[in-house]
């Protein structure tokens, strides 16, 4: 009890360290402490470092490699910047809770903002992304004070409406030059021109700043703010969370990352009508992505998207069949790995991690120097 | 004594239903204050009131003479009142940790230096995990840090609750039934812990109990509420011995 | 021309109302959003050209048939994909309807392919005088169908037993199954009243759209949107939201031009929503703390 009353004087006074000197039943517990949190951070908050640089090294060299084309590229890219949508999906719906079924519209947001840029203003491609994502995040930011109120399945018919709604705007109002299309010219980072393999390169560098943002935010205050406001919303208002604050930032991010995606799907095709952006089924394969992947993880969207680009990518020839396979992998997914394939691939390197730090977990209950040291290598990994 | 919190006159109605009729309350700076009457009394609806969940239609409410009526909960936590609930309110499928660490989300500080890992976050983001853990030492919860809160039994849940309360370091708290279903052993160790609050990190505490001994015990001064209306107001001793809470609790002889 | 306007908008908004309830029905019993309604109507006109052409069978005896196919559909929806995942959360349960959706795509388009067959039943389309607003036969016709589907469902809801049941299960799940009721036949009971409804929906609007897997996709939004007008639990709600989605898009439709149709369903949703967020009927606020 007597190393409790020093915890709680020290907890009073509100500074930190020194507890662990006060009396050596103090420095077991501190350790307890230490070791218990070093799990649930290995639990709940670390993520697979290695094996993300890994596979953005594998697709930083996939260009280069003997026998892959310009083509091939493209393709990756195109599949990179539905990850990349998705992301922005999974921001809103897999961290706070709130299901969207129109970001299609910030797709187009973002696409149509850099496409008149460069039209008009005839900016390059860095613009373009700026510029876009900074719009779709506005508007974002407004759609997501209009929608304050709304959630559950109130919020995916509103998000809907607004699919529609930028769908009927891009058809109707001259600006956007409705179902001829704008067409865009050669694509310029700075000055140079950039062709397939160029543009593979900027998608790739897109992806790897979005997922660090997400990693950052879902690491952050600010992410534990979205997820408490996902999971107990009055609970979360009595932590002194800012609910009309948070759920706005949410929207703004999320449209943000979407707005990104829009402008490099407007730019790799270099043609934009309405007839694309105007489809409100964009908004739900971006859902479906986003769920099947598993929307509250970090590497969710990119297995999402890649099952949902790609199934009708091979399945090109048996259009019919491939509708009822999607239907059938859908369902058999939600079945059988309702927390999404990113739960599922997951599942091994959890288990490695969780093994070890039960081992460390377990000599550190006779409190060794050596198993205190082991402790601090396994959680700066 | 100064008075901490306060409110005068509060009205709330539920269509027909009058749950807070002329409700005035003063806490005092430091004190345990406990809030009694019989179910439906309006003591929820009092303390949702205080903690600004509920709008009421008359009435004034005072944060150390502050004029604080029109105040969104968030804004009271930064105030330094902290609540817990009725009917456990956690993020069931969040870890202890996580739980309380959200309890701290007033102090992250800005909040998009956090979100971009500007350098000062890191280093709060640190003090914050080591507050959180000796918050959870404070209420025996260190070995149940990395516990999903789904997965434990209720009086530890009851605890990770006030956790989560004290992790905005508070000046005030609002225990709404901190014992109610929790068996004998682990109410005694409860009051024991709302006495260190109190005593050790100067937290005034304001009670909502219908466990008599518990409130008795611990209680520097007690309110009693009736339908909704104030009805008596005294220490433990005189409140026991009150005509009209007797009468209120075992019902009037006619 | 006004007049005529908000007659047609009435009975293209009572079809919207037959999807609009099954939603609601659906919805409030088993907390499905179900995308697949539409679907189930569009297979039940594909079933109605089968019946009417390659077996010669006539009207009357072919919309028994439909609809009994129609609701063993909706049941065997239930067993196979929602059943296993029921205890889930609204989300996955919305995402596998998705699932239904593509997979009864797929299907029609396999079978019957993809573009549009003429119903062997259509309507004259002289118009006839009510009140001395002109509307067509086709629209009567399917008006005085809804009504009675209506009237049925009223009556179906207030008199029977399985229908008292029903209800009961939408109050509270976990109370009715406590007092003795089946709650997972009612759930399936549920399934085919979607089913039913589908039937109708499917059979009386083939006449007018032409059948196609596509058939049904604006049909089922509009119904979903009405659904959500009415908040989601009101059956009067989403008939009366159908309705009023019918007439104001008729009207867009007549006075700003044929594409602001959708749009203006959607505007209207969205208003609504911003001012009461849980809709017209809506439950606005549960007690919580
Ligand atoms: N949101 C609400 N809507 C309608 N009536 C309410 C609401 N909240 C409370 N009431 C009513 O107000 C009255 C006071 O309720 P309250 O919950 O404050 O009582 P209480 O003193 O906390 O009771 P208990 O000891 O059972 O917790 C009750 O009659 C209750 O039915
Ligand atoms: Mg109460």
């Amino acid at each position: 009890m007597n190393e409790m009353g020093a915890a709680g004087r020290r907890f009073a006074r509100g500074n930190a360290l020194e507890a662990a000197n006060l009396a050596p039943e103090a420095a077991a517990h501190a350790q307890r402490q230490r070791l218990a949190l070093a799990d649930a951070k290995a639990r709940f908050q670390k993520q697979n470092w290695v094996g993300t640089v890994a596979l953005f090294a594998v697709a930083a060299l996939f260009p280069v490699l003997p026998g892959v084309e310009g083509w091939m590229a493209y393709t990756v890219a195109l599949v990179i910047i539905y990850v990349i949508a998705t992301q922005g999906v999974a921001v809103l719906t897999g961290y706070t809770g709130l299901v969207t079924v129109g970001h299609g519209g910030f797709l187009a947001i973002g696409a149509y903002t850099s496409a008149l840029l460069t039209k008009h203003y005839h900016t390059e491609l860095i613009t373009g992304l700026i510029a876009g994502g900074l719009m779709s995040a506005f508007i974002g930011c407004l759609l997501g004070l209009i929608f304050l109120r709304l959630s559950g399945a109130f919020m995916a018919i509103g998000t809907l409406g607004f699919a529609f709604f930028v769908g009927t705007i891009v058809n109707n109002v001259n600006l956007f030059e409705g179902r001829e299309g704008i067409s865009l010219p050669k694509n310029r980072i700075l000055i140079w021109e950039i062709g397939d393999v160029g543009f593979y390169y900027v998608a790739l560098a897109v992806f790897a700043l979005t997922t660090l943002l997400v990693y950052c935010l879902v690491r952050s205050g600010v992410g534990r703010a979205l997820m408490a406001l996902r999971d107990a919303e009055k609970a979360a208002e009595s932590c002194g969370i800012n609910r009309v604050f948070y759920r706005t930032l949410a929207f703004s991010l999320s449209a943000f990352i979407t707005g990104l995606a829009g402008v490099l799907n407007g730019h790799i095709v270099r043609f934009i009508a309405s007839e694309v952006y105007a489809d409100i089924w964009y908004s739900v394969d971006f859902l479906v992505a986003a769920i099947v992947g598993g929307s509250s993880f970090l590497m969710g969207p990119l297995l999402g998207g890649i099952f949902v680009a790609l199934l009708p990518f091979f399945l090109e020839e048996l259009r019919e069949l491939a509708f009822i396979l999607k239907g059938v992998a859908l369902i058999l997914v939600l079945m059988f790995a309702p927390a999404g394939l990113a739960e599922v691939f997951g599942r091994p390197w959890r288990a490695w991690r969780r093994n070890k730090l039960e081992r460390v977990r377990n000599d550190g209950a006779r409190v060794s120097r050596a198993s205190l040291d082991k402790l601090t290598k396994l959680e700066a990994r | 004594m100064a008075s901490h919190f306060r409110c005068e006159n509060v009205m709330v109605r539920f269509g027909g239903v009058v749950a807070c009729n002329d409700v005035s309350l003063d806490v005092e700076e430091g004190k345990i204050v406990g809030v009694i009457g019989p179910n439906g009394a309006g003591k929820t609806t009092l303390f949702n009131v205080l903690s600004r969940f509920q709008d009421f239609s008359e009435g004034k409410l005072f944060y150390r003479e502050q004029r604080i009526d029109r105040f969104r909960p968030h804004q009271m936590v930064r105030l330094g009142l902290a609540r817990t609930f009725q009917n456990i309110n956690l993020f069931v499928e969040q870890s202890v940790l996580s739980n309380i660490l959200i309890g701290s989300h007033c102090l992250i500080g800005n909040p998009l230096a956090s979100l971009f890992w500007l350098p000062g976050a890191r280093r709060t983001e640190q003090e914050l995990t080591e507050r959180a853990i000796e918050t959870a030492a404070l209420l025996h919860l260190e070995r149940d840090l990395d516990t999903v809160v789904k997965h434990l039994p209720y009086g530890h849940q009851k605890r990770v609750e006030l956790a989560r309360a004290l992790a905005s370091r508070p000046k005030i708290i609002l225990l709404d039934e901190p014992v109610a279903g929790c068996n004998d052993e682990e109410s005694a160790e409860l009051e024991k812990i709302v006495r260190r609050i109190n005593r050790e990190l100067g937290i005034t505490v304001v009670l909502v109990e219908h466990d008599m001994s518990m409130v008795m015990s611990v209680c520097d001064y007690i309110y009693v509420l009736n339908f909704g209306a104030n009805l008596a107001r005294g220490t433990p001793a005189e409140i026991q011995s009150n005509p009209d809470v007797i009468n209120a609790y075992l019902g009037k002889e006619e | 021309m006004f007049g005529q306007q908000v007659m047609s908008g009435l009975a293209t908004g009572s079809l919207y109302a037959l999807t609009a309830v099954a939603v609601v029905v659906v919805f409030r019993n088993t907390r499905v959003i179900n995308l697949a309604q539409g679907d189930f109507a569009m297979i039940a006109a594909f079933l109605g050209i089968v019946f009417l052409k390659n077996f010669q069978l006539n009207y009357y005896l072919m919309l028994p048939l439909v609809i009994l196919c129609s609701m063993l559909l909706g049941v065997l929806v239930e067993r196979l994909v929602m059943r296993p995942i029921a205890d889930t959360d609204w989300l996955t349960l919305f995402t596998a309807t998705l699932g239904v959706y593509y997979i009864l795509h797929g299907v029609a388009g396999w079978v019957w392919g993809r573009d549009t067959k003429a119903f062997p039943v259509t309507f004259d389309a002289k118009p006839i005088s009510v009140f001395g607003t002109l509307v067509s036969e086709g629209h009567l016709f399917n008006m005085a169908w809804a009504v009675c589907i209506g009237l049925v469902l009223f009556l179906f809801f207030k008199y029977t037993k399985q229908g008292i049941a029903m209800r009961a299960v939408t109050d509270d799940p976990e109370t009715a199954k406590l007092m003795g009721i089946p709650v997972r036949f009612i759930v399936l009971l549920t399934w085919a009243m979607a089913g039913f409804l589908a039937a109708f929906a499917g059979i009386l609007l083939a006449p007018i759209v032409y059948v196609s897997p596509e058939m049904m996709d604006e049909v089922l939004v509009k119904g979903y949107v009405a659904a959500v007008f009415g908040g989601l639990y009101s059956i009067p709600g989403a008939i009366l939201g159908a309705l009023m989605i019918g007439v104001a898009e008729n009207l867009a439709g007549g006075y700003l031009g044929a594409h602001y149709k959708t749009a203006t369903a959607f505007a209207m949703i969205v208003v609504l929503l911003t001012f009461r967020p849980k809709g017209l009927f809506g439950i606005q606020a549960r007690r919580e703390i």
